[in-house]
């Protein structure tokens, strides 16, 4: 690119744009489809030759950083058109759970701490969701999330406060009592959570009528159905993502970093240590609540044994595996999530195991907790982290 | 005769008693690592059910209870030997949060390993002592043969670990490895061996708190078995300072006391909350601990 001169190379972003549009225009099933299609082209298209342009980046980082997130969003969503409705809903399922680890993986990134608790978190915006809608259902989606993210902000602060005021692993401790006795809290409230069998959303999450008519008229409801699913959560994904990546790079995010990488000396240039880290714990959890809220939309139903402390582990897992402390690898870790039950079980089919066996019923905690050794142990970036490394290396390499 | 001893007060109390001195057992064995190497071991439940079920899984071969509670404790010392030596050996003076994620992992690979091996069903152990309460005046007193057995454990384990830690030779060396590691090295104390050995007795006492846990009528031996206990065990030490032995003990035994009452007067269901709520609040009042002496933090 940097042999091109700017116009050449806004004359050719053009050129490719207009062709794909065309090309859309001419596969299109319907006008309305046709229009859809350019639409979000142009928008992925449009966004990346901006988010590629030299010097964007540090000029205007945050629109360099919204034009990032609309034009991954753009193509994802006009992917979901396309796909069939189970992928959809891995998809959709991907997405919430990357939420989660994004806040998981700010938490450690920016402060250096961890939660053994992001299950339970995000229990408490899941349940909230469908309380929520149990009592109120013509609430729009967006305010019944915020609601959810307003809970487990209010829960975080609550068991943040005292442990993270101090140093060592009395916030990892914390929250793994509290991941284990979520189950029993949740039991305390029966009236409001619904026992044992939880809770069913009251409707369920249907595209609107224009949406429907989009598609031949043959198309299942199912499909668009999965695809609106896949459309919401991909939209709250990115629009999470780009708050996250501004708060990382803000100044705040910074006096974040510096307390992970020495305390002493962030206390000695004024940074509030135990504000700061209740601060992180409490964006976390929000994070995991708004994860879990979308989590409870997909599904359309909660109950209490999907957030037990099992789903905390994974969790970690996904973020470790993916590379903790970086915006990439809680990606990386929710399309990892996505897939890994697929993955599993095509393990278990092509291995000769009884999938009705004790080691079968086994092999999603026994895989995802040894990944998470190994990769601690030899790989501590994750897959984002070494990736990014090796990249960087290699680029200082060239330079001689 | 005596309305005292059964009455309700007493009854919670020698049942909160029991269930104190495990909490008390798992709290101390945290303690005990985390003096040494400075890493709070989240396995420390799941490393004592695994080397229970391997000494425990010899009674199916006819060997009797008391061999095979010897082997369990065997398979325990080795077991946090290997530990040591393999998966925590590199993560010293790594960021506090490794130990914790490889800790957090070993846990579920365990409980996965175990549940693979020997299912998740409850596998009930022989009762070496009745169960069943005494009775006195027709009424029953809170306290039966089995309940004697694991406070009477409790207490020789606790003995044992003091007489070691404060009389002998080789709990000097390994008191001193934990406080001046550089200091006992130059005078010729093994640091390293000190370090596993600290695991091993570690993950021993661990052991015997599981066999006890597995022991009980009602509970059995499970996978999981060791994960509420493990929580409690966590926030008595925390309550008392990670820093003390004693503090663990005596919180522990505590927290078993206070949170029978809770099980009695309120459910079941809000004994963790309590414990939690306890946690915070101890926390938010002495966040060093009940039983340590205020340390300064070097810079």
């Amino acid at each position: 690119m940097a042999s091109l001169t700017s116009r050449r190379r806004l004359a050719s972003i053009l050129a490719v744009v207009v062709v794909a549009d065309v090309v859309a225009v001419v596969l299109a099933s319907s006008a309305h489809a046709a229009l859809l299609s350019v639409v979000m082209i142009t928008i992925a298209l449009g966004g990346a030759a901006a988010a590629t342009t030299p010097g964007l980046r540090a000029a205007h980082p945050v629109t360099w950083r919204a034009t990032l997130c609309a034009a991954l969003v753009a193509a994802t969503l006009w992917l979901t058109f396309f796909l069939p409705a189970t992928t959809n809903f891995n998809l959709a399922t991907g997405a919430s759970m990357s939420i989660v680890l994004l806040g998981l993986s700010f938490l450690t990134g920016a402060s250096g701490q961890i939660s053994l608790g992001n299950g339970a978190f995000m229990g408490v915006g899941a349940f909230a969701v469908a309380i929520w809608a149990n009592h109120h259902s013509s609430t729009p989606i967006i305010v019944t999330l915020l609601i959810a993210t307003a809970c487990g902000a209010i829960v975080g602060l609550l068991l943040g406060l005292p442990a993270t005021r101090l140093r060592g692993p009395y916030l990892a401790g914390m929250t793994l009592a509290f991941a284990v006795a979520f189950t029993a809290i949740l039991g305390s409230f029966n009236s409001w959570t619904g026992g044992d069998s939880g809770l069913q959303l009251p409707v369920a999450l249907t595209p609107p009528r224009w949406i429907v008519d989009l598609f031949h008229s043959g198309t299942e409801i199912l499909t668009t159905n999965s695809m609106w699913l896949a459309d919401i959560s991909i939209l709250v994904t990115g629009v999470a993502f780009f708050f996250m990546a501004n708060l990382f790079a803000s100044r705040t995010g910074r006096a974040m970093r510096l307390i992970r990488d020495n305390d002493v000396a962030a206390e000695l240039v004024g940074i509030s240590l135990p504000r700061m880290r209740v601060l992180a714990f409490t964006i976390s959890s929000a994070y995991a609540a708004l994860g879990g809220g979308v989590y409870a939309l997909i599904n359309n139903a909660v109950s209490p044994s999907t957030f037990t402390f099992p789903l905390s582990v994974t969790i970690l897992s996904l973020i470790v595996i993916g590379g903790i402390g970086t915006i990439p690898g809680a990606l990386i870790g929710g399309i990892i999530y996505a897939y890994s039950a697929n993955v599993i079980s095509w393990i278990t089919n092509n291995s000769g195991l009884n999938p009705q066996g004790n080691l079968a019923s086994q092999l999603n905690g026994i895989i995802f907790g040894a990944l998470l050794i190994v990769t601690m142990l030899f790989a501590p970036l994750g897959i984002s982290g070494s990736v990014h490394r090796m990249w960087r290396s290699r680029r200082e390499h060239r330079r001689g | 005769m005596d309305p005292f001893l059964t009455s309700r007060f007493v009854t919670d109390l020698l049942g909160g008693l029991t269930n104190g001195v495990e909490y008390g057992l798992v709290a101390l064995s945290l303690v005990l690592i985390w003096r040494s190497t400075g890493i709070l071991n989240f396995a420390q439940g799941a490393m004592p059910m695994f080397a229970t079920y391997i000494g425990m899984g010899l009674l199916s071969y006819h060997v009797g209870y008391w061999p095979c509670v010897a082997i369990s404790i065997a398979a325990g010392f080795a077991i946090g030997g290997v530990t040591e030596r393999v998966l925590v050996r590199p993560l010293y003076g790594k960021p506090e949060i490794n130990p914790i994620v490889v800790m957090v992992g070993y846990l579920i690979v365990l409980e996965g390993v175990a549940a693979a091996i020997w299912s998740t069903t409850p596998r009930s152990l022989p009762i070496p002592f009745s169960p069943i309460e005494w009775q006195l005046g027709g009424k029953p007193i809170a306290l039966s043969p089995f309940d004697v057995y694991v406070i009477v454990t409790g207490v020789i384990v606790m003995t044992a670990i003091t007489i070691l830690f404060q009389f002998t030779k080789l709990g000097l060396q390994l008191r001193a490895s934990a406080l001046a590691p550089e200091v006992s090295r130059l005078l010729g104390v093994r640091v390293g061996r000190m370090l596993t050995l600290g695991w091993m007795i570690s993950t021993a006492v661990g052991t015997v708190t599981a066999v006890l846990v597995a022991s009980n009528f009602f509970t059995g031996l499970t996978p999981q078995v060791m994960d509420s206990i493990f929580a409690f065990g966590f926030i008595a030490a925390a309550i008392g300072g990670l820093d003390s032995p004693v503090g663990a003990l005596v919180m522990g035994i505590v927290l078993g006391i206070v949170l029978q009452f809770v099980t009695d007067y309120l459910n079941s269901n809000s004994v963790i909350i309590v414990a939690l709520v306890m946690l915070i609040a101890s926390l938010m009042i002495r966040p060093s601990g009940i039983f340590t002496r205020n340390a300064s933090r070097r810079v």
